[in-house]
């Protein structure tokens, strides 16, 4: 049984495509978790990214149907996210609801609604070319994983100095980890803490949306129910993993990434192991990461907690 | 004459039952220092919430420059130039002093125009800060000077400071009136002042308005005000002498005669030949940074004795304390509290050996503003935690006994006259005054072995002073071994036995009450070292 395990892990090792789906599952994630992390750096643990992401998957699946564009898919897919953040955000920030209440109510009406409307209209999708980067494609090994994919995986690269230009060198950026450690402290020095924190929703809404689009157009190719399948909740785990560092977070969806793509090449090379068990890998390994970094890992002092003025 | 800066008529706020501002008029004039004084719970930090926007009144005029104004939020405060240092810290920890000096403004990010700003700001007023430091390393000296270099940034023409030196040392309180002197002379601000310490507002002020209760029961001109008729109209019946002078900062209360001591003193100090409670030996310890904490401190204390820690800010106090409230390792030396010898650093080894801590920031760690009164009030010498969540497991055990736990608590509400409207209102419902009581109460009554108290009157009123060292006197009279920390020299000469004085993270000397010299003491608080010992 544990020889069986190791010949497994040796042939899914030394096939080339356990690199390259490794690294397509990863940045799927890591589109979520660039957003989820300015989320919660402003206070929120965004639960809605789930139904941003399958959100954003679905409306990619309409717009590329009605276009024939991957960019517009993208766009509308970002779109649609956007929408589902700001629902969240509208609720949890303005209106004081319970802001896993709200998430989580968002995710079991969008994976309905997307579910419904896609037996209705039955979009007709394709996945995007690939685009090699000519020179980057050739390095041996990561070449092909890192520059020889469907081009809206591209997207990502940007994205991520982006975020941290963002959070730590603008204004908005100061003012979001202040609403996120000391509300109370941002309020008295005149800043809209609910606004902040509903900005950094709408964030990952749009990160989470272009994830899902990113999904179907960039690698899965249709729609189907099962598409983001917890993967909006494992980008949060790799958030909190990753010590709410933007590296760390990276780094999260990266191990996630490759585990799930570790699982699902299991059975490829002919190992049927449970990769159900497989499957709860992230989760395991952020519990065993917080527990043994709980003390150096510095959270978002507020994380979580409602803000409303006079309360304390 | 013009209009003055800022007139409040006839503010009126209440909280459910509680009605912390009653009819109240105030009058802010340029070029005036205002002191505001009150007993905990009168009402100065709602009062001063209002003129803010942090709390709308219920009814009332706010007129500024002679123009009435709605305020309704900190922004629009800080646009009709009105800014305020807060009775409790302020500041984002995780970020650096500039950062927090430009929180809210609106103009584009730029750091080195920012720290430039907080260089001339530091200049002008004689504040002198690094703009790169993280607010979490600072000390709450400089976390004070930070707050205030944020509230004048934007030049307000009104500045109110809510409590500003509750954390400051003697000298950096006048080094701040100083400051506050230059505001209102060159450049005709007008300042609020809200405070406890009679002496302070008797000095630094220029007229000085008394509230209780939520109403204004005196007002006068700072010139024809003495200390005690203040502290009576604050309190509302005569004030005993000597927490009146603690409250003063007077020393003099027994430097007169020293050779004068009570009975109980007396017996306590016959008391100091049986086995110390507590002892530490050639204790040395380093922070994070590499910086030294301790350095081969060495400190006893014998039950029934009250063991003063004199010392300017940042000797080594905040170490000390955290050393006896499990939070600190040990690189050498060794702690014994009675006949066990619990490892420092360990998680509640200390508190299980015994060790009851009062900690200097209460507000920030000493307890959990989320939580009741009660539930705050009955946890058990919690080990500090910066977010307080360690507090909350105790919490799920204390769960237990409730109705026991109810009568404990509303006991030590009546005896530690905490004002609050019932016991299971939120922490944070409480005046700031109040919140410190709690925590108060809760160690004083946890029937330790050692005491420590780290600035225990830190923030109280007169009458609350007089309370506290009475408690800390009968825990001394009772057996237990009392270390009370203290930067105000005139509360360790009001209440210790013996005094040991404590300069960069070590014991440089030490003197018996009998054999009092104020003078060899504040040399030795200089650093001075001794010749013989
Ligand atoms: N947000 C609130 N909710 C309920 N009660 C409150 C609130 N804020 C203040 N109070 C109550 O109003 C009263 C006055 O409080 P305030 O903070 O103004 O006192 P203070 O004079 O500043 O006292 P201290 O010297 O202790 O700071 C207290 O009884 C307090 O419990
Ligand atoms: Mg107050």
């Amino acid at each position: 049984m544990v020889g069986d395990f190791f010949v497994a892990v040796g042939d899914v090792l030394s096939s080339e495509t356990t690199y390259s789906s490794g690294w397509r599952l990863a940045v799927a994630l890591a589109f979520v978790a660039v957003g989820e992390w300015i989320a919660e750096r402003a206070g929120t643990i965004n639960i809605s990214v789930e139904g941003s992401m399958l959100a954003g998957a679905f409306a990619s699946a309409m717009g590329y149907d009605a276009s024939g564009s991957v960019a517009v898919g993208l766009l509308i897919g970002a779109a649609a996210g956007l929408l589902v953040g700001a629902v969240q955000a509208h609720f949890s920030h303005n209106l004081t609801a319970n802001q896993f209440v709200v998430g989580l109510t968002l995710n079991i009406l969008v994976l309905g609604l997307a579910s419904f409307l896609n037996s209705s209209l039955k979009p007709e999708t394709a996945t995007a070319h690939v685009f090699e980067v000519p020179g980057l494609v050739e390095i041996p090994l990561l070449g092909p994983a890192l520059f020889g994919q469907p081009w809206p995986l591209y997207l990502l690269y940007p994205l991520i100095p982006l975020a941290w230009w963002l959070v730590y060198r603008t204004r908005w950026g100061l003012e979001v980890r202040a609403v996120g450690e000391n509300p109370q402290a941002a309020d008295v020095s005149s800043i809209d803490v609910n606004a902040r924190r509903r900005q950094a929703i709408y964030v990952a809404g749009v990160t989470s949306g272009l994830g899902g689009g990113y999904l179907l157009l960039g690698q899965v190719g249709w729609f189907e129910d099962a598409i983001v399948g917890g993967q909006g909740f494992i980008a949060i785990a790799a958030v909190i993993f990753g010590g709410w560092t933007l590296r760390g977070a990276m780094l999260g969806c990266l191990l996630f990434g490759s585990a799930n793509s570790f699982r699902l090449s299991l059975p490829a090379v002919g190992h049927p192991l449970n990769s159900e068990l497989l499957s709860s890998l992230p989760f395991v390994l952020t519990i065993c990461v917080m527990a043994l970094f709980a003390h150096r890992t510095r959270e978002p002092q507020s994380l979580a907690r409602p803000f409303i003025r006079g309360l304390r | 004459m013009t209009s003055p800066a800022a007139e409040l008529t006839g503010i009126t706020k209440r909280f459910g039952a509680v009605v912390a501002c009653d009819n109240v008029d105030l009058e802010l004039r340029r070029g005036e220092i205002h002191g505001i004084l009150g007993e905990n719970g009168a009402g100065k930090s709602t009062l001063m919430k209002v003129l803010i926007g942090l709390v709308l009144p219920d009814a009332g005029v706010i007129r500024i420059d002679g123009e009435p104004r709605r305020i309704s939020d900190p922004a629009e405060a800080a646009e009709l130039g009105i800014g305020m240092v807060h009775q409790h810290f302020s500041l984002v920890e995780p970020l650096t002093v500039w950062e927090n000096v430009i929180l809210g403004e609106r103009v584009r990010l730029d750091a080195t125009a920012a720290k430039r700003r907080v260089g001339e700001i530091s200049e002008r007023y004689g504040l002198a800060i690094d703009p790169d430091e993280r607010v979490s390393d600072l000390s709450a000296g400089l976390r004070q000077r930070l707050e205030i270099i944020k509230c004048l940034r934007r030049d307000p023409a009104i500045v109110i400071l809510d409590e500003p030196t509750s954390v400051l040392t003697p000298g950096e309180s006048e080094q701040l009136f100083e400051v506050l002197r230059r505001v209102v002379e060159r450049e005709n601000k007008a300042v609020a002042l809200v405070s406890h310490k009679l002496d302070e507002v008797l000095a630094a002020t220029d007229r000085i308005t008394i509230m209780r209760a939520g109403a204004v029961v005196d007002r006068r001109g700072t010139g024809d005000a003495d200390a005690p008729g203040l502290a009576r109209a604050m309190v509302g019946r005569p004030v005993s002498l000597r927490s009146e002078g603690a409250a003063l900062g007077h020393i003099e209360t027994f430097e007169d005669d020293p050779a004068v001591t009570e009975p109980a003193v007396e017996a306590a100090v016959e008391a100091t030949e049986p086995q110390p409670v507590l002892s530490i030996r050639g204790a040395v310890a380093r922070g994070r940074d590499g910086r030294t904490l301790l350095d081969g401190l060495s400190l006893e204390v014998r039950p029934g004795e009250i063991v003063g820690v004199a010392g300017v800010e940042g000797n080594g106090q905040a170490a000390l304390s955290d050393l006896l409230s499990s939070l600190l390792r040990l690189e050498s030396g060794t702690v014994r509290v009675r006949d066990t010898e619990p490892p420092p650093g360990r998680p509640g080894a200390m508190a299980a050996a015994g060790v009851a801590v009062v900690p200097a920031d209460r507000h920030e760690s000493g307890c959990v503003l989320d939580m009741t009164v009660e539930e705050n009030l009955t946890l058990v010498s919690p080990p500090r935690a910066r977010t307080g969540r360690a507090l909350l497991d105790r919490a799920a055990r204390a769960l237990l006994d409730r109705a026991g736990r109810q009568a404990h608590a509303e006991r030590l509400i009546e005896q530690f006259g905490i004002q609050t409207p019932a016991a299971d209102a939120p922490m944070w419902s409480l005046s700031g005054g109040n919140q410190q009581r709690v925590v108060l109460a809760r160690e004083l009554s946890g029937d330790p072995v050692v005491l420590v108290a780290a600035q225990p009157t830190r923030g109280l009123d007169v009458g609350a002073i007089e309370y506290v060292s009475e408690r800390l006197r009968e825990a001394a009279a009772s057996g237990v071994g009392v270390l009370l920390i203290s930067t105000e020299l005139e509360e360790v000469l009001d209440l210790a036995d013996r005094i040991v004085v404590i300069f960069r993270g070590r014991i440089i000397g030490e003197m018996d009450r009998v054999n009092l010299d104020v003078e060899r003491l504040g040399l030795l608080m200089s650093g001075a070292q001794e010749e013989a010992s």
